[in-house]
């Protein structure tokens, strides 16, 4: 019994002084769970789900509903509204259709809301809008139609009691509708209290009797109508009847939805899929090439190096470049590879992707440099690979879309490997671009790699590499 | 001509080499003798140029050295003390190499290299890879690694750490070859054998510090006496000592005596008296003084502590 405690103790001790062994252990997995929380909605706070989403908005209707549609998407932290330009004196102007199409096209932003004239037509009932698209991401797009289905259906019920009403008016007449609306509005204030009034206009506007700014009633008993529930939480009956309401409003609700760029993408979601997890593995295999580093330093390697004619500099300089050739080789197998199994359109697009894959590679090869320059032993260097992988794979888009990110996250994702080389792989198989369009996204992959390997040429000139 | 002037290295607050000044001869087969830690790997590699010294000169025909001075540098060769190979590869491609790196090209790459196998006893294993290589065969291609440039001086630092007596040998052999072929030779190691076998001048180094340094011979005229004899403490041996007392110095190790005569006590005056004693000649050991001897002389500590 001793020499098991005694063993355990040690095996604690050994534990303690690997810092890999306690990044990988403890660190990793507690960042992971905290981005996978946030993007299925399980922390604390409530605010989880995507932020900030670009979505261009353009109201061509004059019914004062459109403007409530505008101002609810507005507070939906989901969505950052644009709904204006600039003409060519720099003059803010309203956005068109043809501007929204243009930018979707450009990838400016993917998501716009098009209220046309006709928002609550003049045939039939319900409501009428236009959604277009640039699906480069499927799980981002369908969940920006779910929440801006929500958002419609939550905020903005008058638009369908306007709807209503105009039906009504169609087929009643307008002088029996408003007699049944004068005794709607007095049913409702017998029953609720308010103002009849008030009411009445409500209804009139589409509302369905009580106005949102209407002073509550005196009475408690009044404001339920579940005695079992407590006042503003409904009760499950009250949810089963909001869901079937909701059932209806999707029927009624009439959303043209029109797929702007990538419709020839045979295989759209493979294109991300692809790109997202070759990126992760080239850099595991750009870490584990630049660990073997630590292999010839304690080989006695860097002895025989560097008493020679050979500089760190050169040492550090061939291990990157052979990073790069063995990546843009491990890319174009696994994009080969990617194309025989889900057809990704390889072959149309193959000097721009073998470009991206050149810039990707160095990335993550300087990536991989830095991690052996800066790592005080090869567990470091692993502990610390495999933490910022799994983050930057996180947080940089090859898993879930960057947007569902927390706000500060998806800035600092532009600072990471993954998400330009994915972005940079989505241009190129999504939505095809040429070497000149992408020249943005080269340019800041070309950049990370020069600044990334510039701070490991430094740190390892200077570093103590025979201790 | 290798020369070391009031040379210094610290680690943080450790001094792994104190003020050290030097002077290494063209066609030396120099030894630096000392026990793990002393300083050895440390001058190794501030003269090899992998670190800068903190203060003082190093300079090879008078050309300072250092990290920076790679030209200085091309006439020397490093056999580490680890086994710097690339054991995934094989003899030939480990050769070609460093080779290149040396800016070695077609003809006279392969010629070298050949010889370099030939020398190394490893022309028939050309083609297999380090790692299947015995400790021995892997100790004798990282000797002829550095050799392929033919530098003028070769830095050895413990390059037979590990191998067998057969291998050790050959080492010796090549290095006593090169030597009398002309290359200058700095040869670590804590084995005080070694020292005396293959070094014409000797450095003893303890605590970053040269303590004494010249030939063999030289070093051991240090010691105050010259030779050591040593015989079982019994009742037969018990009669001499006696009379041994006035002639030396008389030491009892356990079982054992040990008797340092003095300078003007000749052996043949110890044999006659142990030959009047009826003891038989066979009982007496007699040792030349060694480096240990020396070693423990200068530091008060044996080699191996």
């Amino acid at each position: 019994m001793r020499n098991l405690l005694v063993l355990f103790r040690k095996d604690f001790l050994n534990f303690w002084r690997d810092r890999a062994a306690v990044i990988i252990t403890f660190l990793v997995p507690m960042v992971l769970i905290y981005i996978f929380g946030f993007v299925f909605g399980l922390n604390k706070t409530g605010d989880a789900g995507p932020t900030g989403i670009d979505l261009a908005v353009v109201n061509l209707s004059s019914d004062p509903g459109a403007l409530d549609l505008v101002n609810a998407l507005k507070a939906e932290k989901t969505f950052h509204v644009i709904t204006t330009t600039h003409d060519p004196h720099g003059q803010p102007r309203p956005l068109t259709e043809a501007d929204v199409r243009a930018a979707l096209h450009n990838n400016a932003y993917r998501f716009a809301l098009i209220i046309p004239r006709d928002l609550i037509p003049d045939e039939g009932f319900g409501i009428h809008l236009k959604f277009l698209s640039n699906p480069r991401n499927e799980v981002e797009t369908q969940t920006v139609n779910g929440v801006l289905q929500k958002t419609i259906f939550s905020n903005v019920p008058t638009l369908l009691g306007r709807s209503l009403q105009k039906s009504a008016r169609r087929f009643v007449g307008g002088p029996r509708l408003e007699a049944f609306n004068r005794h709607l509005a007095d049913s409702i204030a017998d029953t609720f209290g308010g103002d009849r009034n008030r009411i009445f206009h409500n209804i009139e506007a589409g509302g369905f009797g009580i106005a949102t700014d209407e002073p509550k009633p005196h009475d408690p008993a009044l404001r339920t109508l579940d005695p079992a529930s407590t006042p503003g939480t409904p009760s499950p009956d009250a949810k089963k009847a909001t869901s079937a309401v909701g059932d209806a409003f999707t029927r009624i609700i009439h959303i043209e939805t029109e797929q702007v760029a990538g419709k020839d993408v045979k295989n759209p979601m493979a294109a991300r899929l692809v790109g997202g997890y070759a990126i992760m593995f080239l850099l595991f295999a750009a870490s584990g090439s630049s660990t073997s580093l630590f292999d010839e330093k304690k080989a006695g390697l860097f002895q025989r190096l560097l008493s020679g004619p050979v500089t760190r500099g050169q040492i550090l300089g061939a291990k990157f470049l052979f990073g790069v050739v063995l990546g843009l080789l491990q890319l174009v197998v696994l994009f080969v590879a990617g194309h025989l199994m889900y057809d990704l359109g390889l072959w149309q697009h193959l000097i721009p992707l073998l470009v991206v894959s050149l810039c990707a590679a160095a990335a993550c090869s300087a990536f991989g440099m830095l991690i052996a320059a800066v790592s005080p032993t090869q567990g470091a260097a692993q502990g610390l690979t495999t933490f910022l992988v799994l983050t930057m794979s996180a947080i940089g888009g090859a898993w879930f879309p960057v947007s569902f990110m927390p706000a500060f996250i998806q800035k600092i994702s532009h600072l990471t490997v993954v998400y330009w080389s994915v972005e940079g792989f989505t241009d190129v198989l999504w939505a095809g671009q040429s070497l000149g369009d992408i020249l943005p996204t080269l340019g800041a992959l070309a950049a990370i790699s020069a600044i990334i390997m510039a701070v490991a040429l430094w740190r390892f000139n200077r570093g103590r590499i025979f201790d | 001509m290798l020369t070391l002037q009031s040379t210094t290295k610290r680690y943080g607050s450790l001094t792994a080499l104190d003020g050290v000044t030097l002077t290494i001869e063209d066609g030396d087969f120099f030894g630096l003798l000392g026990p793990n830690g002393a300083g050895k790997s440390t001058l190794m590699s501030l003269v090899a140029g992998l670190r800068a010294a903190d203060s003082g000169s190093l300079a090879l025909d008078g050309t300072p050295l250092g990290p920076q001075t790679r030209k200085a540098r091309e006439t020397i060769g490093l056999v580490p003390q680890a086994l710097a190979l690339y054991s995934d590869l094989t003899a030939l491609q480990n050769l070609r190499i460093f080779g290149q790196l040396h800016g070695l090209r077609g003809r006279e790459l392969s010629s070298r290299i050949e010889e370099a196998l030939d020398m190394a006893q490893l022309t028939e294993r050309r083609h297999a890879p380090v790692s299947t290589f015995s400790g021995g065969m892997q100790r004798r291609l990282n000797l002829v690694a550095a050799l392929l440039h033919r530098p003028r001086l070769l830095l050895c630092d413990e390059p037979t750490v590990g191998v067998d007596p057969q291998s050790r040998n050959a080492i010796f052999e090549h290095l006593l070859k090169l030597n009398r072929a002309g290359t200058t030779i700095i040869y670590s190691t804590h084995y005080m054998e070694e020292a005396e076998r293959l070094c014409s001048r000797i450095g003893i180094i303890d605590h970053g510090r040269i303590l004494a340094l010249d030939t063999l011979d030289g070093l051991l005229t240090r010691l105050p006496f010259e030779d050591e004899i040593s015989f079982p403490s019994n009742d037969s041996t018990a009669a001499i000592l006696e009379r041994l007392a006035p002639n030396g110095v008389l030491i009892r190790d356990g079982d054992t005596h040990r008797f340092r005569p003095h300078a003007n006590y000749p052996l043949s005056a110890f044999f006659s008296l142990t030959e009047a004693a009826g003891l038989s000649p066979r009982i007496f050991v007699t040792h030349r003084p060694s480096l240990e001897n020396l070693f423990l002389h200068l530091t008060g500590r044996t080699l191996r502590e």
